[in-house]
């Protein structure tokens, strides 16, 4: 063996801030060996959106199968891993205790050192298992409990430029999706239906000129179910197909905007989208073509479809960037349920 | 046998090593509020002074439940995720069952509670520590008609809040003897929990799952909502 070779770093992650309970191995920060998802969608459907206890006990059901799982499919003992990390938030904090308290168990029992990893970092962080990422980038973090955009300074300084003011996205997506029939989550319906219609609504494109980089969804919510609730009591049947297709296209606009402009102020080598807006094909579609149309247009980032979504490989690509910083966590750590990425010092 | 028993059930956080039913080292700190964050040291520290490392344990053994969900689920995923990395047993422990123990050997009838709020109680009742009312969810009203109907001339009680509710168990078992526990009698010991484990039948840890004895309100109303009945856990769950 070549003593100058460089080792390989094998992370074992895990993730159970919300709904997925999800393990994985992954390489060097960027490499996939082994993805387990195990979604709890049809239970919380059933309510129309997650119970936090029904998540949390549905998480301690499969956690030690989904460990086994996730060394076996990586053709992986406990000797080939370098570190164990684990999501500590924001999340539903029943919810983050069972990949906690699995993780450290899991360090206890191995001996393998545990690292602290924060959702959104994770999020963003999919790019890195996408395409490699120069520094400074610029992220446009969107999911159903987050809009941001979001500076990296490096693989492990990240700041938040532009922020939403009330709803999330994501959230706005599932709350018009009710009073269109459609069931949670519905983001994936909408954008299906908004690519079939017209927008010929022209709702409020809220905060769009103002000179920040923040967002605001509430009021494009209630404009929405405002104008469903009109032609209800006149009898009107609207066409949901341009009701979704002007739903998208207001939030898209505002999206694309904000970050385009964000994008000329900070002039990052790359962009990255992340969450599970960022698997919205309306909103990947806009900003590809957004960004090849600037005079310096960043690298583009897209995570997969499938990495856009909650999962354990992000959570492995972050902790890889803090594994070479050596920022280990205690076996006192505790589930922070509203973590919160620092804000930029020029941040209004 | 060396025996590892965790106790987060409650919001005492105990942590006992056995060798059989022999108590080596045990703490129990009362009140605590985050056993999260002090469990896993506490386990350490344990260890640690009885020279051993958790590779030397032969079962692991926990507070299944009733108790605090959030509780239960922090001690329970750290005993099953040792069972199964060191491939080792695991056993689960009535919370009750390990608190009625504390009145071991006495001639009574022990009833061990906690407080389920409005009335309720997750409780049972335990003669020599055999179980005679089984664990469960009662209306205070319900269990002490239960009580009623059982010979013992004398009841402990112990657990959390039942003092709160004294008179009126004065009240419907006037004619029997009754104790209620006091200060540290209360208290849940992971030693207890180790004791019982060590003649109790190992399982799964890819099976278990804390004995809650309720389901969530959420699950009722939807329940109570559309009429259909509750499909088992795995049924909702799918790896994608």
């Amino acid at each position: 063996m070549n003593l100058n070779e460089k080792k390989d770093i094998r992370i074992l992650a895990f993730e159970s801030s919300c709904d997925e309970t999800s393990t994985s191995v992954v390489k060097n920060g960027s490499e996939i060996e082994s993805l387990v998802v195990a979604t709890q969608i049809k239970s919380h459907a059933r309510f129309g959106g997650v119970v936090p206890e029904v998540a949390s006990r549905h998480h301690i059901e499969v956690i030690t199968q989904i460990t086994r799982e996730a060394l076996a499919e990586a053709g992986c003992t406990w000797q080939d891993i370098d570190a164990i990390a684990v999501t500590y938030g924001p999340g539903l904090v029943g919810a983050l205790l069972i990949g906690i308290n699995a993780a450290k168990a899991a360090s206890m029992a191995t001996g393998i050192p545990l690292i602290a990893v924060d959702h959104i970092m994770g999020h963003i962080s999919a790019g890195q298992l996408a395409d490699t990422i120069a520094y400074p980038a610029l992220a446009l973090q969107v999911s159903g409990g987050h809009t941001e955009i979001v500076l990296l300074k490096d693989p492990t300084h990240f700041e938040i430029v532009g922020d939403t003011r009330d709803d999330a996205a994501g959230e706005a997506y599932d709350k018009i999706g009710r009073v269109l029939g459609v069931n949670y989550p519905a983001g994936k319906t909408i954008d299906q239906w908004a690519h079939q219609g017209k927008d010929t609504f022209n709702f409020p494109r809220a905060m769009i000129d103002e000179d920040n980089y923040d967002f605001s969804f509430s009021g494009l919510k209630s404009a929405f179910i405002n104008t469903c609730h009109h032609a209800d009591q006149l009898g009107q049947k609207l066409d949901k197909y341009d009701l979704a297709a002007s739903f998208q296209a207001a939030v898209v606009d505002v999206l694309a905007a904000k970050t385009i402009r964000a994008i000329k102020q900070y002039q990052p080598k790359t962009f990255i989208m992340g969450g599970g807006v960022a698997a919205n094909l309306g909103l990947r579609e806009r900003m590809e073509e957004e960004i090849k149309n600037l005079a310096q247009p960043p690298k583009v980032v897209l995570p997969p479809l499938k990495l856009c979504g909650d999962n354990a490989a992000m959570i492995g690509a972050a902790a890889y960037n803090l594994y070479k910083e050596g920022k280990f966590a205690g076996l006192d750590l505790d589930a922070d349920p509203s973590l919160e990425l620092p804000y930029a010092a020029d941040y209004q | 046998m060396k025996i590892l028993s965790i106790s987060t059930a409650t919001s005492d956080l105990s942590v006992a090593l056995n060798d059989d039913e022999q108590i080596i080292s045990e703490t129990v700190e009362p009140n605590k509020r985050n056993h999260s964050v002090d469990l896993d040291p506490d386990i350490d520290r344990l260890l640690q002074e009885q020279g051993l490392s958790l590779k030397d344990i032969d079962r692991f053994a926990v507070a299944i439940g009733p108790g605090s969900y959030t509780g239960l689920r922090v001690g329970l995923t750290t005993a099953k995720m040792f069972a199964s990395i060191l491939g080792k047993d695991l056993v689960g422990i009535s919370t009750l069952q390990a608190l009625a123990q504390n009145f071991a050997g006495q001639e009574a009838l022990v009833v061990p509670a906690l407080d389920a709020r409005n009335q309720n109680f997750f409780a049972g009742a335990y003669r020599q520590a055999e179980a005679v009312i089984p664990d469960g969810h009662y209306a205070l009203s319900e269990l002490l008609d239960q009580l009623k109907d059982q010979g013992d001339k004398k009841f402990i009680f112990l657990g959390s809040n039942f003092s709160k509710y004294m008179e009126m168990i004065k009240d419907q078992l006037a004619d029997r003897e009754l104790i209620f526990a006091s200060g540290d009698e209360n208290l849940l010991h992971a030693g207890q929990v180790g004791r019982l484990a060590a003649k109790a039948a190992p399982i799964d840890p890819d099976q278990a799952v804390p004995n809650y004895l309720r389901r969530t309100q959420a699950e009722y109303d939807w329940h109570k909502k559309t009429g259909q009945a509750f499909a088992p856990d795995s049924e909702y769950v799918e790896e994608v």
